[in-house]
């Protein structure tokens, strides 16, 4: 055996936004383990749910996340929206999908870039940036903020989207999807990209379902699980399908995802011509009472919302298990036999979102 | 498969360097901010009750109210500006704007005080309403308008009761009601 040593590997690397610290075990180059410690960045966001009324914790809820914030704020209100057995007016129900689609683009937008950068692409990263400015105009546009929102609300949304809205959010999905192309060419064509993502962290898909991957991680091993068939908001009156993608390798994960955003589009679409006309939010009265789990498919996996109410304005318990949460051991076990010099890519393919994972 | 492509940015490099940059000339030029932009919070302090209800709703306790001195303090540092004081304000005297304030090397406070009230005015806020059963018809117009759900009546039974912890005096409930039969005392 050869001689195994130990490299410490973050919490502060060039290559993570956010503090995530792992413990390498390494034989020469090669990674045999990899040790994770996570809880820098906890603020005990959940806690609060205890002392804030719990139509204030939306916004508590959306700022969990920086990047996933309408889906932290759609997921909470779904619900207790549930358990207060309120039904939130159709076109609420679409203008959450569109924004939660929008929020899509985003996410997975802020991704490409951000991978880009991993592997030293920097104009393909800061074309990948430029482009998600013009979804975020939109968010500004339409919500007032350009990454929290503070739409939501227990019963419906706050904000409505007059016709003229709609059509620049058209009209700015059009360009984009122009200017994508262009983007996806070199992410799924150029030479010196599949060199770098092509074979990389292979993960079977019995691997992953073993491990408990969700979102494109999982969709990338063949597997089409996508939460948002479950029919919540507005997605049972959209037709989409999952996108999958069969090697499992870096590059899978990549395709996907920029598939993905080729979807969200053609949701965005769907949804604006579907999206029918009347109010937007039902008053809500009394506090609610009970418990409900909540799934919902945020851009970096499924997420999984839990709240017990007990009757007053405060409430029990509010569970969130985050997308990256159930993707750290997956990519703990794609790690193992990497380089060493894989490792930062290796953690970006997963979309990391620590923020959201220490809460 | 990955193949060997030549100059795949040409195309794009001289488009950036032949048309305006994506950025602006911020602070030069000024910062273009749309209708809805939630930049800070604003009082048309002439409107306002002292209710406290924005007060006790702003999740991150950036506001703070005091009735006696008739003043409404800010502070813009600990505001987030969610917006949720302008969605529960039962006089709509609180609006979010678009641009930031400025930043500043303490966490300072703005404090807005109340014009002093006519003399005739000085019942119309800041009491609990009192219901005159005589004249109530139990429309229950009242309970309806009321921001803090602390009227209920009950037409049926004939009945009118006040949560008075809930209530917050704001006057809405006399302001609706149809038959004149609340009185804030």
């Amino acid at each position: 055996m050869a001689k195994r040593s130990i490299v410490p590997f973050g919490p502060q690397h060039p290559v993570l936004p956010e503090p995530v610290h792992l413990d390498l075990v390494l034989e020469d180059e090669t990674v045999v383990e990899a040790v994770p410690s996570i809880g820098f960045v906890h603020r005990g966001l959940e806690k609060l749910v205890e002392i804030k009324d719990f139509k204030e914790y939306v916004y508590i809820a959306e700022r969990v996340c920086g990047i996933c914030s309408f889906g932290h704020g759609m997921g909470y209100c779904q619900s207790v929206e549930h358990i207060m057995g309120v039904e939130p007016p159709r076109r609420a129900n679409y203008l959450r999908t569109i924004w939660m689609e929008m929020s899509r683009v985003h996410s997975h937008l802020l991704w490409l870039g951000l991978l880009a950068d991993a592997m030293g692409f920097e104009s393909l990263f800061m074309e990948s940036w430029r482009l998600r400015e013009k979804i975020l105009d939109m968010f500004d546009l339409t919500t007032g903020g350009r990454v929290i929102f503070s739409v939501n609300c227990i019963g419906g949304v706050l904000k409505d989207m007059d016709s003229g809205m709609l059509k620049a959010i058209s009209d700015t999905i059009d360009e984009m999807e122009k200017e994508l192309r262009p983007i996806a060419e070199a992410f799924l064509r150029d030479y010196t990209v599949g060199v770098r993502l092509r074979g990389l962290g292979v993960l079977k898909p019995e691997q992953a379902i073993l491990a408990g991957a969700v979102g494109p991680m999982l969709r990338s091993c063949g597997i089409a699980y996508d939460a948002r068939k479950l029919g919540y908001a507005a997605y049972n009156e959209l037709e989409f399908e999952p996108v999958t993608a069969s090697d499992g390798d870096s590059y899978a994960r990549c395709e996907v995802r920029i598939q993905e955003i080729y979807q969200s589009f053609a949701l965005i679409r769907q949804a604006i011509s579907k999206i029918p006309e009347g109010p937007i939010r039902v008053p809500v009265k009394g506090n609610p009472n009970g418990e409900y789990f909540m799934r919902i498919e945020q851009p970096r996996g499924e997420a999984i919302y839990y709240v017990k109410a007990n009757g007053t304005k405060f409430l029990d318990r509010f569970r969130l298990r985050t997308p990256t949460t159930s993707n750290i051991p997956p990519m703990l076990e794609l790690m193992k036999g990497c380089q060493l010099a894989d490792v930062p890519l290796l953690i970006l393919t997963i979309d990391p979102c620590i923020s959201c994972t220490e809460r | 498969m990955a193949e060997w492509r030549v100059f795949p940015f040409a195309h794009t490099a001289l488009k950036n360097l032949f048309s305006k940059p994506a950025t602006t000339g911020y602070p030069f030029e000024p910062a273009k901010y749309p209708e809805r932009m939630r930049g800070h919070v604003q009082i048309k302090i002439e409107d306002c009750i002292s209710c406290d209800l924005c007060a006790r709703s702003c999740p991150p306790g950036a506001l703070k109210v005091d009735r006696a001195a008739r003043t409404w303090t800010i502070n813009r540092f600990d505001c987030v500006q969610c917006g949720n004081c302008t969605n529960v304000c039962p006089k709509k005297c609180l609006f979010i704007v678009p641009g930031y304030t400025e930043p500043g090397a303490q966490k300072a406070s703005e404090t807005f005080t109340r014009p002093a009230p006519p003399e005739q005015e000085t019942q119309q806020a800041g009491g609990k309403p009192v219901n005159d059963a005589s004249k109530c018809v139990y429309c229950t117009l009242c309970a309806k308008k009321c921001p803090q759900d602390a009227i209920t009546v009950d037409r049926a039974a004939k009945s009118w009761a006040l949560d008075a912890e809930k209530c917050v005096g704001c006057g809405i409930c006399a302001a609706s009601c149809p038959k004149k039969c609340l009185t804030l005392k």
